[in-house]
């Protein structure tokens, strides 16, 4: 077994876990290369966490990931359950809606500018039937701290996922339990939540789970349709990176592992929470 | 990822402890060749065995791009040479890649890259870590076209790069100008601002109509510092901030540029997006250049001497554009160059590249592809040259060439960029209650460490 998993174990241990431990080292003050050596050093973190610009950075980040990955996971139930049924024209929707998965980030996120932005085609299409009197008074979306933007991209990619996993989940438990309970007199209400919600819990929590921590970590989006400082944690790390002066990566190497020492907290709370759950009721 | 990856290369090469290992021939042709000893037929020999050129460069310009691969390669097969062009996002990164192989134990004739179109802050980090191949500049053939005489009052931006003196080791390419362009069917020309005063009433009737490139990147940079000249509070402009941060000091640089920055802070309000609370300052200059073309703000500072005529041409700027002066005396004026670095792994090669980039050849196709400034002293050409150069621009719109030299200030000195933009992203961005000698007291003490 150890040979068979051995190609996998090396990639893992040496390109990640190698770049994982030199990420904490830098961030701990360790950058010869630099002519930076204070190790071990907390004052990266201490300045980092000290300040009220992270903590508003932190919020940010959270605030786009929670809110996106809650809305594609409520419409990815309602495109699944809705797919399990018959209706006319559904082969040709089974393929229409997986769409967004094959387009690329970058795409999405181009598209919105198009489509969204001041200047874009539906502020000029505004501007051209006269509701406004040109396209840079149209109300503003991209570019905020709602970040509606940013939602936007991240709902429309990750709703197909969603939904891709939970359908899959469906047919495999296929509909004679819900058929059952239907005959035996519970509403549609409660068969969604005695019956198929537990069904699909499995397929809710990893497809949640993977498209939060996409999310969180998500560079991309929250810079070009972002609305400027505070920044969401990965642009605050890139922005340090990208500064002429490289002693400031020692700072974004920190702003790094907190975003992960983070993200792997709350990943981690949730799938215990979970598992608890799943305890709870008789399932493991 | 990348990042970390040259870090762990470079940390598993600081485990081995290596020493800078070097290509024991290309040390004997750098000293030849810096030394004057070698002839420039043996250059041109050496170059033909090395066949390839790897150029670092921002590859952010579509015209830049297609000028690199459709001219400069063909001009220099013709030298047999083969040029690499290597883009990239930022020219920050071709840096880190140069010191990570520096580190990591990779000497002359060993490294990767060869040269790297650069300017200002990355040229002080290569000559402060020492990482430059030496001062060849002035010893190629067509660098008789540039001005090294440091008795002429001209030959300023060769030998200094943002008040860093470049010691001739990076090649004077082309000379940009930081011009601001309006868009006239929007603003009457007569309502134009010609200084800081006027551009701020001018926002005050017409909110939300400008925006300028947020710092670090060193098109807002220089917004920055424009305005902290226009406010030295001795009335003395740029003169000042041409020295170094140690010889200025960090009071007497807060000092200086208190007034700027507190103009800065109370134009905020006025620009783009800050009618919703929330001031918008875009990326970079494809973002300006959007937000330009779309209307949404009525003018647009950036470096670019022919901007206006070369974005009419390609459709990136509005029709109606055209430059106008601003701000009166500050509009900042350099040069970028090519660096060689210490470690490059084709020295001859290159040598035949930066001399072909700044033969008047190549200099008039990049001017009229690209629009891009001859780095080359028209003083030290031919008439006929001048006239070819003359006849390749892409033409001034809106200002005449007299207007442009009679407002003209050198850029500031790279180690007080380092600190004027710290302060400007403490004090404007991040709305700092610390006064402007405190956070640039910080930012002086971060930089020293």
């Amino acid at each position: 077994m150890w040979v068979q998993l051995m190609p996998v174990l090396a990639v893992l241990s040496v390109l990640f876990g190698g770049a994982l431990v030199l990420a904490v080292m830098q961030s701990l003050g360790f950058a010869p290369w630099f002519g930076v050596n204070t190790f071990p050093d907390l004052s990266y973190f201490g300045a980092l966490w000290g300040s009220w610009s992270f903590w508003q950075s932190l919020g940010l980040t959270l605030y786009y990931a929670i809110v996106s990955t809650g809305i594609a996971l409520v419409m990815g139930i309602l495109l699944a359950l809705a797919m399990v049924r018959i209706f006319p024209g559904k082969s040709l929707y089974k393929y229409l809606y997986k769409l967004p998965l094959m387009i690329p980030y970058t795409v999405g996120i181009a598209l919105a500018v198009i489509m969204l932005g001041n200047g874009g085609m539906i502020s000029r299409i505004f501007a051209f039937v006269g509701l406004i009197g040109d396209p840079s008074e149209f109300p503003q979306i991209l570019k905020t701290h709602y970040g509606w933007g940013i939602i936007t991209v991240y709902v429309w990619k990750q709703t197909p996922f969603v939904t891709l996993t939970l359908y899959a989940v469906l047919l495999g438990v296929g509909r004679e339990t819900e058929e059952a309970a239907a005959i035996l007199g519970a509403n549609k209400r409660q068969i969604f939540f005695g019956v198929t919600l537990p069904q699909i819990l499995p397929g809710i929590v990893s497809s949640t789970l993977i498209i939060f921590a996409f999310n969180i970590g998500a560079f991309e989006a929250p810079f070009i349709l972002g609305g400027g400082y505070p920044d969401t944690l990965p642009v605050v790390a890139w922005r340090y990176f990208n500064d002429a002066d490289y002693t400031l990566q020692l700072q974004g190497m920190a702003t790094v592992v907190s975003l992960a020492l983070i993200a792997s907290a709350i990943l981690y709370s949730y799938l215990a929470f979970y598992r608890s759950f799943e305890r709870r009721i008789g399932r493991n | 990822m990348k990042k970390l990856l040259i870090g762990l290369s470079v940390t598993a090469s600081l485990l081995s402890n290596t020493v800078l290992a070097e290509d024991a021939d290309a040390v004997a042709f750098r000293e030849a060749f810096l030394s004057g000893t070698a002839t420039w037929e043996d250059v041109q020999a050496r170059a033909k065995e090395e066949g390839t050129v790897n150029l670092y460069y921002w590859g952010g310009s579509d015209p830049i791009n297609i000028w690199m691969d459709q001219i400069a390669t063909a001009g220099l097969a013709e030298l047999g040479v083969k040029l690499n062009p290597v883009r990239i996002t930022g020219t920050k990164d071709a840096i880190d890649l140069v010191l990570a192989e520096m580190n990591s134990g990779k000497g002359l004739g060993e490294g990767s890259v060869d040269a790297i179109w650069v300017n200002g802050e990355n040229f002080a980090t290569l000559k402060r870590q020492n990482a430059l191949f030496g001062a060849f500049a002035d010893k190629t053939p067509n660098s008789v076209n540039i001005e090294w005489n440091a008795d002429d009052p001209r030959s300023l931006l060769n030998l200094r790069d943002f008040g860093v003196e470049t010691g001739n080791a990076e090649m004077p390419w082309s000379g940009e100008q930081y011009v601001c362009a309006a868009n006239t069917k929007r603003v009457d020309r007569a309502d134009l601002p010609a200084t800081f005063a006027e551009l701020k009433s001018y926002l005050e009737i017409n909110p939300g109509k400008f925006t300028y490139v947020k710092p670090p990147h060193y098109v807002g940079n220089t917004f920055v510092q424009a305005a902290v000249y226009a406010h030295n509070p001795d009335g003395t402009g740029a003169a000042p901030f041409q020295n170094s941060i140690g010889d200025v000091g960090a009071e007497e640089l807060a000092r200086l540029i208190t007034p700027g920055l507190e103009y800065l802070k109370a134009l905020e309000p006025h620009l783009l997006g800050a009618q919703g609370g929330n001031a918008r300052y875009p990326e970079d200059i494809g973002a300006l250049d959007g937000l330009f073309l779309n209307g949404e703000v009525d003018m647009a500072c950036k470096f670019g001497l022919y901007a206006v005529a070369t974005g009419l041409n390609n459709g990136t700027y509005p029709e109606g554009a055209e430059a106008f002066v601003f701000p009166t005396g500050n509009m900042i004026k350099n040069k970028n160059y090519l660096a060689i670095p210490a470690n490059a792994p084709n020295p001859a090669a290159t040598l035949v590249m930066a001399d072909y980039m700044t033969s008047v050849d190549a200099q008039v196709t990049k001017l009229k592809f690209t629009g891009m400034p001859p780095g080359v002293d028209p003083w030290k050409l031919s008439d006929e040259d001048v006239q070819a150069l003359t006849e390749a621009s892409p033409g001034l719109i809106g200002v005449t060439q007299a207007d442009l030299d009679a407002n003209t200030a050198p850029d500031t000195n790279a180690t007080l960029v380092d600190v004027i933009e710290a302060t400007w992203l403490e004090y404007i961005e991040r709305d700092s209650t610390d006064s402007i000698d405190v956070i640039v007291a910080r930012a002086v003490e971060n930089l020293e460490k």
